[in-house]
């Protein structure tokens, strides 16, 4: 549905350019819900207004269902109000000088499409329903919530039955609660659309929540893109990995296939793919268990000392230290020790093996504390 | 629809440029380009002017700076400039402060007054300063005289100190807006540091807060210097008639001489292209004081809400001083305006001369001729606003919205009509129609001409104040409507234009009334068809006939009264455009 090929784009500062795409490819499949996650600056908006036509990439190709809206060679642009989109803003951009209904009905009647004026009507109510704002129809936009003017902007984007809806991080500005509330209404709803959705928003939670697949940005560049899973289980280097969640990072040799020597003992992953000799073993908090009497000798098992532990209801959350490496674990069982010390094993598939690398390494300078 | 741009301008002003919005945006600096190419290519020549006859010299240039009456008028320039932004500042910081800074009671009047202080013309003040203090024929002087048996009077407004000061009175107003901005901008902790560790409100005042107001006072020197350098109306009014010249009512001498002399084009434009150096200079300084106020903490954009001085029974002595300043800057000036029109001869208020009021000038007045300036004038308020505007609009949402390079040329373009003094632009179009475009459009002596150097000079100010209310609309309310399919002229009128409405509003009868009063361009480019109002007192002046143009003043007013009543009923909903 969108494909983007070797897309640049970069911008002029005081002090010369910065690339905020460095020849960036994606694509994104029909009825898919996108999400593209990242820090702030690593690009992600950059990249959402270039698809929209916002921004004037400095090289590459856009297209979409086929369409090419954006290329090089030839030079090809089209217009944002040609490409036929929605789009929520992440200040919703609803227009203060007009009501509810107007601010939906102001893209039927006078957009590309031109929606004869009996079907505005009924267009209008029928986005408005389902946002639920049937209440609020003849309502002036000010005179809003930041919940409702979201949803006003939300029954914009999909009053003009786009194919491709854009949202650049729409939740951004509500409060913690509601965002819940509203992150499912948005996926179920382009879900029933069957629209293709690109969203961008710098939340893992959220990004995890409402994705089929997401993008982690960085600098200008992706650095994968999976399903949730994917990118949480199996990810590429140690930015992936701490970008979804922390992780406990301990420095090793590898001294064969899928076999690990750290300070603290051997850890054999399922499976890794020849990262060199010098790497870095990663196991998320929640993935430590409790290790059964049988297993104490055998590879993955380790030994920490019990620092102290907290009881959040759902969960322990201990600190403890292996050697002189300080782990955190979390888990719903009680850390029982033995004289001080906690047994403890990690299941192969659990284990994440990088090379050391410099890029690797810059995102573990936590080592040793947690990560 | 694919668009395939190839040009390199649109291509680099994509993806946001409409033909429309670039079109209305380049005409102007187009013509711009000519009226300053005009002059500097006239400049050069001499003979036969415009053609291919001419000889091309820089003995214009020359004969400038050798002239030792050019020397004397630069000099009188300077005097005048010196004491103008002296007697503004004087006025208008105390009363800034007052307004910003203490409890002076009925704030929000001050500022009604001084706003509409900015729209009643100079050459009020400077007709009512002739009455009053003319050396021979000032009631003032009459006074002295009779009173202490005086040869001669003791008071000569028609110096360059007496135009300064007048000039002075009438910039109090601006140097009050410039200056109270900056004393809201202020941070207020950085006084209440200085406070609190023992400094005096005279040490605080001279240490701190004037230090630090430095470069905001310094730019309002600039600015008001740099229009005084080139006004028009005050010194023509009260110096043209004494025979004391500035560079600006020489230029008008050598380009309207005497019946036995010809007008001098090459010396006038030479003259004008050194005078666009200074203000272009003048206004780079201006800009980059500016730039260097921005780097201290002093502005910031936080609402601060500064501790006021309690003046107590002082705040009577504040009203006095601004209650002085009306006086003598606005409402002394129209009532003697109103008493020379109704009177037969000038002579000092008295019973003996209020009992001879009549309307008697009123039928002297040739009532077909102040028609036809009327006409015009309401012709140049309807066209040139709106003009204006709309190219304005368009300048303005190029620089905010676009990210092209040629933004900043853009930028450049419309900020140049701020430098270019109005006489100069005077003379520029004078020339262009005179020798460029006498053949195939007859512009000379048409009140399109008028038109045209009017939008060009009011450029600057309506596109400044559509920046800046254009960069609070955030980006994505536009945006959102081009992604919904709206195009870019489309989105500027259903989205833009409403939002906008409250400062298009403002700016238009701003530019309306401005252009109502103009005097200076209206003086150069003036015959018998498309004379103006302001022009038609101008012509009475100048022949002494001065109460036949006290009552065509009154005309005037009568006019001007409720545009200003239209503006101060919107202006006082909305943000006030600064001049």
């Amino acid at each position: 549905m969108i494909t983007i090929r070797e897309l640049r784009k970069e911008f002029i500062v005081t002090n010369g350019k910065v690339a905020a795409l460095k020849r960036l490819d994606l694509d994104v499949d029909e009825g898919e819900f996108f999400v593209i996650v990242g820090a702030s600056g690593s690009g992600k908006t950059t990249l959402l207004r270039c698809v929209a036509g916002l921004e004037t990439p400095n090289g590459g190709e856009i297209r979409i269902a086929d369409r090419t809206v954006f290329g090089d060679d030839p030079p090809v642009w089209v217009p944002p109000q040609d490409r036929n989109f929605g789009m929520v803003f992440q200040s919703y951009a609803v227009w203060p000088h007009l009501t509810v209904f107007d601010n939906v009905a102001l893209p039927l009647r006078e957009g590309a499409q031109k929606i004869p004026r009996q079907q505005v009507d009924d267009r209008v109510r029928n986005a408005l329903h389902m946002v639920q704002l049937d209440e609020q129809t003849d309502r002036p936009s000010t005179l809003l919530s930041g919940g409702q003017q979201q949803r006003v902007a939300l029954a914009r984007a999909i009053a003009v039955n786009p194919r491709v809806l854009l949202m650049d991080e729409p939740l951004s500005n509500l409060d913690a609660r509601l965002r819940e509330d509203v992150r499912g209404r948005i996926r179920d709803l382009a879900k029933q659309l069957g629209a293709t959705v690109l969203y961008v928003t710098h939340d893992q939670i959220e990004a995890m929540a409402m994705a089929d697949k997401i993008a982690l940005m960085s600098l200008g560049e992706l650095l994968q893109y999976g399903s949730p899973t994917d990118l949480y289980r199996s990810p590429n280097c140690t930015e992936v990995a701490e970008f979804f969640g922390s992780v406990n990072w301990l420095p090793g040799r590898r001294v064969e296939d899928n076999l690990v020597e750290t300070r603290i003992g051997r850890f054999r992953p399922s499976s890794d793919a020849d990262p060199g000799t010098d790497v870095f073993v990663g196991f998320r908090p929640e993935c430590i268990q409790y290790a059964e009497p049988s297993e104490e000798e055998g590879d993955n098992t380790f030994e920490a000392r019990l620092t102290s532990s907290i009881f959040l209801g759902d969960q322990f959350v201990y600190d403890a230290t292996a050697g002189d490496i300080p782990l955190t674990g979390k888990s719903r069982a009680v850390p029982t020790t033995q004289g001080g010390m906690l047994s403890l094993r990690v299941a192969p598939e659990d284990v994440m093996v990088f090379a050391a690398d410099e890029k690797n390494t810059a995102f573990v300078d936590s080592v040793g504390k947690q990560g | 629809m694919e668009a395939v741009l190839r040009r390199p301008l649109l291509r680099a002003l994509r993806p946001k440029t409409s033909p429309w919005m670039l079109g209305l945006a380049v005409v102007p600096m187009f013509v711009i380009a000519v009226l300053v190419a005009v002059l500097v290519w006239i400049s050069f020549q001499t003979g036969m002017l415009g053609t291919a006859d001419a000889t091309y010299t820089i003995r214009n240039y020359y004969e400038i700076l050798a002239d030792p009456f050019v020397a004397e008028v630069t000099y009188n320039t300077l005097i005048f400039t010196v004491a103008t932004t002296v007697v503004a500042l004087a006025i208008g910081l105390p009363i800034a402060w007052l307004t910003e800074r203490t409890t002076l009671p009925y704030k929000g009047l001050v500022y009604t007054i001084m706003t509409l202080g900015l729209l009643i013309p100079g050459i009020y003040t400077a007709m009512g300063w002739t009455f009053l203090a003319h050396q021979r024929i000032g009631f003032l002087n009459r006074w002295l005289v009779s009173i202490f048996g005086l040869e001669t009077g003791p008071i000569n407004i028609a110096t360059p100190v007496g135009m300064g000061f007048v000039q002075g009175l009438s910039l109090a107003a601006l140097a009050f807006i410039l200056t109270a901005q900056m004393f809201r901008a202020m941070n207020p902790s950085l006084e209440e540091a200085a406070k609190i560790h023992g400094m005096s409100f005279f040490a605080t005042m001279r240490r701190v807060t004037l230090p630090l107001a430095f470069p905001a006072i310094l730019a309002a020197v600039i600015y008001m210097a740099t229009i005084a350098i080139a006004t028009f109306d005050i010194p023509a009014i009260i110096g043209l008639g004494n025979r004391v010249y500035m560079l600006s009512t020489f230029v008008y001498l050598k380009t309207n001489p005497g019946d036995d002399e010809f007008p001098e084009h090459g010396i006038t434009a030479a003259l004008g292209v050194l005078m666009i150096g200074v203000a272009v200079l003048l206004t780079w300084w201006y800009s980059s004081v500016l730039r260097q106020g921005h780097r201290y903490e002093v502005v910031t954009g936080k609402g601060y809400r500064p501790t006021l001085i309690d003046l107590g029974n002082w705040g009577l002595v504040g009203w006095s001083f601004i209650g002085l300043y009306i006086l003598a800057s606005k409402l002394i000036p129209l009532l003697l305006i109103a008493y020379v029109a109704m009177t037969p001869y000038l002579a000092p208020p008295s019973w003996a001369m209020l009992n001879r009021a009549s309307f008697a000038a009123f039928h002297n007045v040739d009532w077909s001729l102040v028609w036809r300036g009327l006409e015009n004038t309401v012709l140049l308020v309807a066209v040139v606003p709106t003009v204006t505007l709309v190219v304005a609009f368009a300048i303005s949402w190029l620089i905010v919205r676009s990210a092209s390079r040629y933004r900043y040329a853009l930028e450049f373009g419309a900020f140049l009509p701020h430098a270019l003094p109005e006489v100069i632009l005077a003379i520029a179009a004078l020339l262009v129609s005179l020798f460029v475009l006498k053949n195939f459009i007859p512009l000379y002596g048409s009140v399109w001409l008028i038109a045209i150097v009017y939008m060009v000079s009011r450029l600057a100010f309506a596109t400044r104040a559509l920046n800046s209310s254009l960069l609070q609309i955030h980006k994505e309310l536009e945006e959102a409507a081009y992604t919904a399919g709206l195009s870019a002229v489309r989105t500027s009128w259903r989205i833009l234009v409403p939002l906008l409405r409250p400062t298009l509003l403002s700016v238009w009868i701003w530019s309306a009334i401005l252009v109502y009063r103009e005097l200076t361009v209206a003086v150069f480019l003036i015959s018998h068809d498309n004379i103006t109002l302001p022009a038609v007192i101008w012509s009475y002046w100048f022949s002494g006939a001065t109460n036949l143009a006290a009552a065509v003043t009154l005309v005037l007013t009568a006019v001007l009264t409720p545009l200003i009543l239209v503006f101060w009923w919107f202006g006082r909903r909305s943000l006030m455009p600064e001049s």
